[in-house]
């Protein structure tokens, strides 16, 4: 699982922003999408993220597993990841 | 989820409004206008690019590289170099290589005139995001005559040997009073020529078409049937290629960029940049200055109430836009 090719992610004050560059569009990243991202680019593999993240966040059991889910099938959907 | 340094709440990605360019460390997007010579001299060039037509003053080779590794250094995830023709500069295939070497997204912007099958291997090879051909009418007729010294078939053989060595297409396509009720077709030979994108908008008075607006500017009438033609044929290619067009007029697209600046510089031949293509502002010199402090520039220009009242002259006179090449620096 990585980013597609075509996307470039760069961290910025406010967390980060994705750019999709064939369709030329922009996303913008609070940091916890951000963190998400940083683990996809240093290639932990998906079922690891949310735990990678679990010492960062307060969420009660299951939480974070759920959200970290959601939030790549949101950048699955809209092209921005190859498996 | 709450991120206890940050104290925000679960993962998003928002597309709309993007990031506002005052809270960006950097640009997202550098159009890079590598040289102004040219080998077509095109009726409606925006740039009045043609052969002979290079500033006297264009960065030098020295300089250019400069530049790029600004790019590098600032992390400008997408850039994109065009002309005049790109690939006319001594430099360019250096540039490409120093460019995609170090992970930026480069496009290629050219008339489609030096697209040997080996040259298109060695973008290939260079990893080349994107070469966006301007391929202006379906028909030899209308594309020789809207691009002046220009050859339709060599600008289709060359996007043939894009697609044949594997690098991703975009086509243009600038519409004109005697190529407009081509579109259609237009969008066809894209997709048959095996593009990912299509994209057009309406011919701007700036430029060469300063001088030839009597042949070639489309009436309102041809602009809502071509505009018509676009909506089918984006919902016909959905999926296998996108239709991109702006149909929004030059005023509306101001008027909106004044609010929402993208975060995109244009960078010209002598090291100027602009804030837009569409207005004469110049907010710094990479000669002189560097990309973080022309970005910083770039912000507070946009402020300048110089800008906004260009902008409502436009209303008033539209032929405001033939003054672009005469800069004002903000």
């Amino acid at each position: 699982m990585r980013l597609a090719k075509s996307v470039k992610f760069r961290e910025e004050k406010f967390g980060g922003v994705l750019f999709e560059t064939r369709s030329e569009k922009v996303f913008t990243l609070n940091p916890t999408a951000a963190a998400v991202v940083r683990e996809i680019q240093a290639g932990r593999p998906e079922h690891e993220i949310a735990s990678a993240l679990n010492g960062r966040f307060d969420a009660g059991d299951g939480v974070i597993e759920k959200e970290v889910e959601a939030f790549i099938a949101a950048l699955r959907q809209r092209g921005l990841m190859d498996e | 989820m709450n991120d206890r340094s940050a104290g925000t709440a679960k993962p998003q990605a928002d597309s709309a409004p993007a990031a506002s360019s005052d809270d960006l460390a950097a640009p997202l997007y550098v159009a890079w206008q590598i040289t102004n010579e040219c080998n077509l001299a095109c009726l409606h060039c925006i740039e009045e690019s043609g052969p002979g037509k290079a500033f006297p003053d264009e960065l030098g080779e020295a300089e250019v590289f400069r530049v790029l590794d600004q790019l590098v250094e600032q992390d400008v995830p997408y850039v994109s170099f065009s002309g005049g023709e790109p690939m006319v500069h001594p430099q360019f295939f250096a540039m490409v290589e120093r460019a995609c070497a170090n992970g930026r997204q480069l496009k290629i912007e050219t008339n489609g005139h030096y697209l040997d099958a080996k040259t298109c291997e060695r973008l290939r090879a260079l990893g080349v995001k994107a070469v966006q051909v301007s391929l202006d009418g379906a028909s030899r007729n209308t594309f020789n005559r809207m691009r002046v010294l220009g050859e339709f078939n060599t600008a289709v053989d060359g996007t043939k040997n894009l697609r044949a060595a594997g690098v991703p297409i975009e086509i243009n396509f600038s519409p004109t009073r005697f190529n407009i009720r081509e579109i259609g077709a237009a969008v066809d030979l894209a997709y048959e020529l095996g593009a990912y994108s299509f994209y057009t908008g309406r011919t701007m008075y700036t430029g060469n078409a300063v001088k030839t607006w009597r042949i070639v500017a489309p009436s309102e009438e041809e602009y809502a049937e071509f505009f018509d033609v676009l909506r089918a044929k984006a919902d016909e290619y959905r999926g296998r290629m996108r239709v991109h067009f702006h149909e929004m007029g030059l005023l509306e697209e101001l008027r909106y960029r004044l609010q929402h600046p993208a975060a995109l510089l244009i960078v010209l031949p002598n090291g100027l940049v602009k804030l837009i293509n569409a207005l004469p502002f110049v907010c710094g010199d990479l000669r002189t200055q560097s990309l973080a402090e022309i970005w910083s520039n770039f912000r507070n220009a946009w402020h300048d109430p110089r800008v906004a009242r260009f902008i409502d002259d436009l209303a008033v006179d539209p032929r405001g836009t033939s003054a672009l090449h005469k800069w004002v620096y903000v």
